[in-house]
Parts: C-alpha cells; structure tokens; sequence
C-alpha cells in the first residue's frame, strides 16, 4: 500500500518535469484533423524515473475538486475550490496547469477514463469562465489508474473521485 | 521459435491423419447437458530411438491440462493404468485393459528427439469401438512441443464434440505482478509460455490483438496516452495514433482493414475508425454522451459499443456504415464493456447486478440474457475464446484482481488461471495460431 501511494506520489510529481514546452494549440485544433498528431512520443515513458515529492492531495497551491459518485457536475464546493484556484492563477500568470481527471475504481476502466475526461473538461471550462487564458490549461485523464487509497470506502472513493491541478512554470 | 520451426510447424502441423481414418459416428460423442465429465485415458508417449524419457509425460501432462480445463473431461488417473505407452496401433492396443479401468476414450502415441528435432505422433482411441478415431503427427522443435499438445487438445475436442477447442492460442493481459505498474504479457490458457512483453513503468491499457496473433495493439500512457502496435517477438512498437486526450480501446476489424478506438475531443469521447497505420477514416458516433469500449461483430458490418447516451451506460450496436443506432441492452442501470463473440451469436458485457459488477451475455438483439458470475467481487473485462465456448474475464473474488474463465453458454466451470502476487486485469484471448 505505501509503495504505491509513493508510486502514485511519483507519479504525480513526475508530471510537472515532463510536460515542461509541452504546449498545446488548442484554439486550432482539430481533434480528428489528419489522425496522426503533433507531438512525438520520446522514449520516456518512466513514471517512476520522475522524482518530485509533489503532494498527492494538497501540497500545490492549487487545491482539489472532488465530485459525486458517477458525475462531472461541480458541486458548490468545487465551485468555490475553483474559484481560489482561479485567483491564484491570475496572481501567478506565468503557470501553466494540467488539469488530471480522477475516479474511483467503481465502474470499468475505459469508462472512467472517460469520465476523468470530463471532469478535467468540466474544471477547465470553469476556470476559463473565471478568467484564466486557455492557453494556459491542459487537461488529461487518468481514470482509476491512479488512487490515492484503495480501501473500499466511501471516503477513499470520494478522495479518488477528484481533479487534481499540477502545476508548471511558475 | 525459429524461422525453419515454424514453416516446419506450419506445413505439417496437424497434417495428415496416420493411418484408418476416422468413422463419422464418433464426432459429437459429448454432446448435452450432463456429458460433462467424459472419462479420457493419456498413456505417456513412448520414446523413440534414444529419445530423452523427460518428454513422454510433459506433452500428456500438458495435454490432460487442457482437456480437463476444458470442463468436458475427466482424465483417468494414470495409476489406475494397466498397459503402458506401447503398442500404441489399434491393431494392437489390448482396449479391454482401458475399458475396465473406465475409460471412453484413449490417447497414445510415439515422439522422437534428434537434436533439436521433434517428430510426435498422437492417435485417440474409441475404447468401446476398439478402433482409432484420429491421429496427427507434429513435427518442430522442442521448443514447441506446448504447441503440439495444445494443437491435439483442440482436434480431441473436434472429434469428440464437433468443435475444435481453444487451447492453441494465446492470452494477453496486464499485470502488476512486476513492479506494481500494469505491464503488458502473453501466455496460453494454461499459463505456459507466459512472456512479458512490456516494461514500461507507466500505465499500459486495454490490449486487443492482430488477427495474425502476431502483434498487438494497446493505449499506453508516454507524456501523453497514445495508442501503439507491439510486435510480439521483437516487442518494437509503433505509434498509431497520438492525438491529446483519451484513446482507448482500439481493436482490429475481423479483416484487419480498420481499428475502432473511442477517442477523446473536448471531453467528449467518441470512436473513430481509423487505417491500420493511424490514418482517420471518419468519426463512427457522435452523441451528447460518452461512447466507448468499440467490440467488432465477426462479419465486420457492426460495433457494439458502450454508450451513456440515454443517461446510464448501456451497449449499443450501430453498422460500420454509419446509420441508425440500436440499444442492446435494456436491463440493469450500468452495462458496460461488450465483446462480440467469434460465432457472431453472443454479446458478452459487463453489468452491475448484485452490488457489483458481473459478466453477463446477450444475444445482438437484447433478448436471452444470461448471468454468468454471481460473485461477491469485480468481475469484468470479458473476452471470448476463439471457438466462443469459453470466456476470459478478471474477477477480485480472491482478494487480488486474477483472471478467470468460465464456460459461456452456462457459467459454469469457473477456473482460476494465473495466481500469485500482483493484479492482473484486461484478457485479451486471440484467435487460433497459425
């Protein structure tokens, strides 16, 4: 259990030293122009060679938004989470933010990676709304595949069931 | 296995019947509810010229293996046994000595090792009948003697019930029975020639594989998730398609012409066909909701697929073509993750009944669903076996996610195949090898 909170730890830090220059044109992309894309994929695929402390929870400056059990939909408290996140943001307008999806293992695996999907998609579109340029903000989805506890209780899934902000450039 | 092995294997495996072939009234000896327990007798192989002792029982063990895996089968015990190895010809055989201690059926034969040369010969026996219903001669290395008793488990179900059975293919799966990420491997049903193929350290998903069982394609997470084709001798990979988002799910169309893969665009996902290099052909779906999970019905001419369209998950069935789009299911309020099965007669899918998640089957239409697991765990990502009697699943019934099989027509026989540490999730079974 502990080896992989590390691992997910690890991983989450990771993130932050590898997407550095990792820019997406958002506004002219075409999600199904052409079908193949425009980054190239290095060799480094290592999660664990990435090593950052980086919290798993709240240890950035930007906090979590956590949601209902199957849903996308802010609640009041992530609205609020969102709109602190927010204003940091235009404090510190040299960050970048990758926005992660997050669920908990309830459902099957591709289904939520979908539904990480659309709760990084949910947050970012707030946030935009709140101000924060577009270009700005990346999202991605990591499903089930990346629990911060694995108990089989509803304070670990709600835990699980989260977008979590990292942030780079600052 | 090496070059001239396998021309080897390719020309003369199963090929030619030794000597009287089969009367037709034998084939689907075993048919009917009940029948399950057909008692069959493996004699050790005889050794040949000098041959090393070491190999007469590996092959029958593998063989016994299967056949009794297969849950039609009961392999009489090999102390009841009263004649050995030889003779091994009809003519000979003193069938009494099986008949008395049980057994229906019998299986003998003969290999011989020179060098790195394997010749096996294999005949099965109707013990009442006194004569040969079949026998194969396999030639190839030693290296591939797995196969060869796989290749006979799979004709000793052809000519005891009119279906091959599925033991000459291969299974991929995800474990993390290495280092805690989920690494890509390949084994057969037994757990013999178990590979890893991956060793990524990152999160690796949903395998599917080429229709030549030689590659396979699967979403791997780089900087970014992507979708890639691994050759499975080399493990060289190629990109197939890296568009940001969610891609998940890619599978080959029954000819090899096309992937399906659910993509993501803006936080909506949707499948795609694509080229077999990556090239988009058109977007297949476009709804209000998540659809994903693409399965291709064996004719090539329709997807079923995972969609929450209507509010809840529930699988869909649309033509290649584009058109109208067909719910399946209608019961349960999360069915997700569809596999179509190679006779095109069964959807097999994922439903939450019982407070949990159970594999359950369907016919296309909807109509004749049957529960198969019933068990206080996870049981999910189901893949059919490629003569569509079995079905391969990952369950956390024990404790640790493992994978199962069951048979798919009643749910019964459910059999643990891999054990020990780690999680092993996302089966993939592969058609017959060539």
């Amino acid at each position: 259990m502990r080896m992989r909170l590390l691992v997910a730890v690890a991983f989450v830090g990771l993130v932050a030293f590898n997407s550095v220059g990792c820019s997406t044109n958002k506004g002219a992309e075409d999600a199904y122009g052409g079908g193949l894309g425009e980054e190239g994929v290095g060799g480094g695929g290592s999660l664990d060679a990435r090593r950052a402390g980086h919290g798993a929870d709240s240890s950035g400056p930007l906090k979590d938004v956590t949601f209902d059990y199957d849903s996308s939909e802010l609640r009041e408290d992530g609205r609020l989470t969102l709109r602190e996140n927010a204003a940091w943001l235009q404090s510190n307008t040299g960050a970048t933010v990758e926005v992660e999806g997050h669920c908990d293992d309830r459902g099957t695996v591709e289904y939520n990676l979908a539904l990480g999907a659309k709760r990084a998609r949910v947050v970012k579109d707030y946030l935009v709304a709140l101000g924060v340029a577009d270009q700005r903000l990346t999202t991605i989805s990591y499903g089930e595949e990346l629990p911060l506890c694995y108990d089989q209780t509803e304070s670990c899934w709600q835990r699980n069931r989260r977008a979590h902000f990292v942030v780079r450039g600052e | 296995m090496r070059r001239w092995e396998s021309a080897a294997i390719g020309a003369l495996l199963g090929a030619f019947a030794v000597i009287h072939p089969a009367a037709a009234q034998v084939r689907g000896t075993i048919f009917g509810p009940g029948l399950r327990n057909y008692p069959i007798a493996i004699a050790p192989l005889a050794a040949r010229e000098g041959s090393p002792a070491d190999l007469a029982t590996k092959f029958t063990d593998i063989l016994g293996r299967d056949l009794t895996l297969s849950g039609q089968f009961r392999i009489v015990d090999r102390e009841a046994h009263i004649e050995e190895a030889e003779p091994y010809t009809a003519d000979a055989i003193n069938f009494p000595n099986w008949s008395v201690i049980g057994a229906l059926a019998l299986v003998k034969g003969w290999y011989s090792l020179s060098g790195d040369t394997l010749s096996v010969e294999v005949r099965l026996f109707d013990v009442y009948q006194r004569r040969q219903i079949v026998g194969k001669r396999y030639n190839g290395g030693v290296g591939d003697l797995r196969r060869m008793a796989h290749r006979f488990a799979d004709e000793i179900m052809a000519q005891l019930t009119g279906e091959r059975g599925p033991f000459d293919s291969r299974i991929a799966f995800l474990s993390a029975r290495g280092k805690g990420f989920k690494e890509l491997y390949v084994m057969s049903l037994d757990g013999g020639d178990t590979k890893q193929l991956t060793n990524h350290r990152t999160i690796n998903l949903s395998p599917a594989w080429s229709n030549d069982v030689r590659s396979l394609l699967y979403t791997s997470y780089r900087r970014r998730p992507a979708l890639f084709s691994i050759d499975l001798t080399s493990s060289r990979e190629k990109p197939i398609w890296q568009k940001a988002g969610v891609n998940v799910g890619g599978c080959y169309s029954p000819d090899g012409s096309m992937i399906a893969l659910a993509v993501e665009n803006d936080g909506n996902t949707d499948i795609v066909l694509l080229r077999p290099d990556g090239q988009l052909i058109r977007r297949l779906t476009d709804s209000y909701g998540q659809d994903l999970s693409p399965t291709w019905s064996p004719d090539g001419t329709q997807i079923a697929f995972t969609s929450d369209r209507s509010g809840r998950p529930q699988i869909y069935v649309v033509g290649v073509g584009g058109g109208e789009v067909q719910r399946v299911t209608s019961s349960g309020n999360e069915n997700t993750s569809a596999t179509w099965s190679p006779d095109g007669k069964r959807i097999a899918y994922v439903g939450r009944a019982g407070g949990t998640l159970n594999i359950f089957t369907t016919d296309p239409e909807g109509a004749d669903v049957r529960q198969l697991t019933q068990s206080s765990g996870k049981n999910e990502e189901p893949s059919w076996s490629p003569d569509s009697r079995y079905i391969v699943f990952s369950s956390t019934r024990t404790g640790r996610q493992k994978l199962f099989v069951v048979d798919a027509a009643t749910g019964a026989s459910q059999v643990q195949l891999t054990v020990g540490d780690g999680d092993d999730s996302s089966p993939a079974w592969s058609r017959w090898l060539q």
